[in-house]
């Protein structure tokens, strides 16, 4: 039938290319606003991955509880207090560390793990005060588990010596402060003295609330400066496969009270946006389909009541109804491969020009759009024509099966 | 073989009105019998009811021994694509097919229209219209549309053709060339040919001669 459905579609040349282009449109729209939407999410998540581990485990804070207290000082009396006790025990620190170094050198999920003490500052410079987070890191176990030698402009992570008083800072904070690499500035936990660092190196992840806030030291020097040798608060874990990160976090948070979270749960707000993106392009998507769709089903009602006589004089000749189904449903099918294909290759090439555009606005990176290439997309545009394609022919198509040839033959004069 | 009526009745709408009251007929191998009679008398009915396009109400009708009733859907179509072959008073062509692959379009259902298209070129020769082959069909006359329509009926040397007024709408001229063809083909190869007809001379033609009025069969004889 297939060679009957091509002559069909081609003694029509105008309705096929109209819905020719329907199709084409919609998948072309699907692909282009879909690399667009990937692609920015793609470059998103590799911004939130260069500063969220697969896996971050940290302290949890240490809350009086106070049930427990008064259990703990006057057993089953009831007690009235004045004041109840409340607040934090004492600083959040990773309970047991070694236990977490022991399980995770072990699992042959992880890739790598980096302790860390992170702990908020003040750096006092000239006559000004700013507030900063300190990350203190083993510099060569940070780097298996993020690679933050590449976004590491001066300098290289290994100078974080320990005991040397070092830190790397970000690009926006060294211009704020005015200083250059080689520089001292003074930071301070806010309790204790001030302490001099000397900036070895600058990093800039292309996010500016980043760049202007963070510092990374050697472990042990975070350690000494807030006086609490040998503690940590943080483990960062990398994993073979990051898409297992919340399923592995939700199996170790069963067995820890320490806070485990995937970086998905960490960015859990931010990653919602994407959710949102995905409903828009399949409801824009959706749309033009739709259209598209009423076109096929159209052009197929139309001709199939045009060629009823055709059908007929097919029957008679020993053509079944599932042939003529067939010969209706190719045509739809035909329409909506060659459609899609149309489209995806022309919305491929928009998406390979749109990467090269400039954008000429700070981003990090090139400084050009990232767009999706995934595979996905070319799969889902290409389903999507395909499916709606077959709906919008089946009902012609069954209609066109269903005439018998008597009616047909007998009616016409 | 033969095809066999028996007391065959067909009834249309609500209430039902009888347009065929009772036949009964056999038509034998080989044989060329015509149906003639006046408009509305049911030819055409009864032509459908003989060439499986349609049931009876009552009685039976068998072709080859088999009721077409009783055939699934694609048992039915292929026995009407190897054994049957229908001319109608209009030709039924595609238009967006050239003539000759009109004709080879029943060998094309099971892909054997390689194997037919000398075969099909053969029939424009006989037919006289071998130069029209790859016309489509708007661009042929009314007569060279038939003859073509007539060629698509034939290519797979069906047992029975069923002609319905094939001259209905061709003049004189071009009718006789139809009625010389039709006829041929039932004496050189046998094909049992049954033409309903209005026209006492084309009906004369044949080996025998059914009259209706009002679906019944009036006369049913042999000519000479
Ligand atoms: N599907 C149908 N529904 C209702 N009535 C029908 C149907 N088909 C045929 N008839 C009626 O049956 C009668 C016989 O019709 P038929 O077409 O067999 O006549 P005919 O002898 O071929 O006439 P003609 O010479 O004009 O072609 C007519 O009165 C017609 O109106
Ligand atoms: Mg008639």
């Amino acid at each position: 039938m297939l060679f009957l459905a091509i002559r069909h579609l081609l003694s029509r040349k105008k309705q096929t290319v109209l819905i020719f282009l329907g199709i084409s449109l919609g998948t072309l729209m699907f692909t282009v606003i879909s690399g667009m939407q990937l692609g920015m999410r793609e470059f998103i998540e590799a911004r939130l991955l260069s500063n969220t581990s697969h896996i971050q485990i940290s302290a949890r804070d240490n809350i009086i509880d106070r049930d427990e207290m008064t259990e703990r000082f006057y057993g089953n009396q009831p007690v009235d207090w004045l004041v109840p006790p409340a607040g934090k025990r004492e600083e959040a620190h990773i309970m047991y560390p070694q236990g977490w170094f022991d399980r995770l050198s072990n699992d042959p999920n992880v890739t790598g793990y980096s302790p860390s003490f992170t702990m908020n500052v003040i750096i006092s410079h000239r006559e000004s005060k700013y507030p900063s987070s300190l990350i203190g890191i083993i510099p060569t176990m940070y780097q298996q588990v993020m690679d933050l030698q590449k976004y590491v402009s001066e300098g290289r992570i290994t100078d974080l010596s320990e005991g040397g008083n070092k830190v790397i800072i970000g690009v926006s904070m060294l211009k704020k402060l005015g200083s250059q690499i080689g520089d001292n500035i003074l930071i301070s936990s806010g309790l204790g003295e001030l302490r001099p660092f000397k900036i070895v190196g600058t990093f800039s992840m292309g996010m500016e609330q980043i760049d202007d806030s963070l510092m990374f030291a050697s472990l042990k020097d975070v350690q000494t400066l807030n006086k609490t040798p040998g503690q940590i608060n943080g483990i960062s874990v990398s994993l073979v496969n990051m898409e297992r990160a919340h399923e592995l976090a939700s199996q170790w948070q069963l067995t820890s009270r320490d806070k485990v979270q995937s970086w998905e749960q960490a960015n859990a707000q931010f990653l919602q946006i994407f959710d949102f993106q995905d409903y828009t392009r399949l409801a824009v998507t959706a749309a033009i389909l739709i259209v598209a769709g009423f076109g096929i089903y159209n052009v197929l009602s139309i001709m199939i009541s045009q060629k009823r006589k055709e059908i007929a004089i097919l029957r008679s000749i020993g053509y079944p109804p599932k042939m003529i189904m067939e010969l209706f449903l190719i045509q739809g099918i035909m329409l909506g491969v060659t459609g899609a294909i149309i489209g995806l290759g022309i919305g491929h090439l928009i998406n390979m020009y749109l990467s090269t555009v400039s954008l000429g606005i700070g981003m990090g990176g090139d400084n050009t759009m990232t767009i999706s290439y995934a595979p996905s997309i070319y799969i889902e545009g290409f389903l999507l024509a395909f499916i709606s394609a077959i709906l919008a022919s089946f009902l012609p198509a069954r209609a066109a099966s269903k005439l018998t040839p008597l009616d047909i033959i007998r009616s016409d004069v | 073989m033969t095809i066999i009526a028996k007391n065959v009745i067909k009834e249309f709408g609500e209430p039902p009105t009888r347009v065929i009251q009772g036949i009964d007929l056999s038509i034998h191998d080989g044989e060329f019998v015509s149906i003639s009679g006046r408009s509305g008398s049911g030819k055409s009915t009864l032509l459908y009811l003989l060439s499986t396009l349609d049931d009876p109400s009552y009685g039976h009708i068998t072709i080859d021994g088999i009721e077409p009733q009783k055939m699934s859907v694609d048992e039915l179509h292929r026995f009407r694509n190897q054994h049957l072959g229908f001319v109608f008073q209009f030709h039924f062509l595609l238009p967006e097919l050239t003539a000759l692959e009109n004709v080879l379009l029943p060998a094309r259902r099971d892909n054997r229209h390689y194997d037919k298209e000398d075969e099909a070129r053969e029939l424009f020769k006989t037919f006289g219209i071998v130069d029209k082959i790859h016309k489509l069909p708007s661009q042929l006359s009314g007569g060279e549309q038939q003859r073509v329509a007539i060629a698509r009926a034939l290519i797979m040397r069906p047992k029975y053709l069923f002609a319905d007024e094939p001259t209905g709408s061709l003049d004189s001229k071009n009718g006789q060339i139809v009625m010389d063809i039709l006829k041929r083909c039932n004496s050189e190869w046998g094909t049992t040919l049954v033409l309903v007809t209005h026209e006492a001379e084309y009906a004369a033609m044949a080996q025998r001669e059914v009259f209706l009025i009002d679906g019944r069969v009036t006369e049913n004889h042999t000519t000479s």
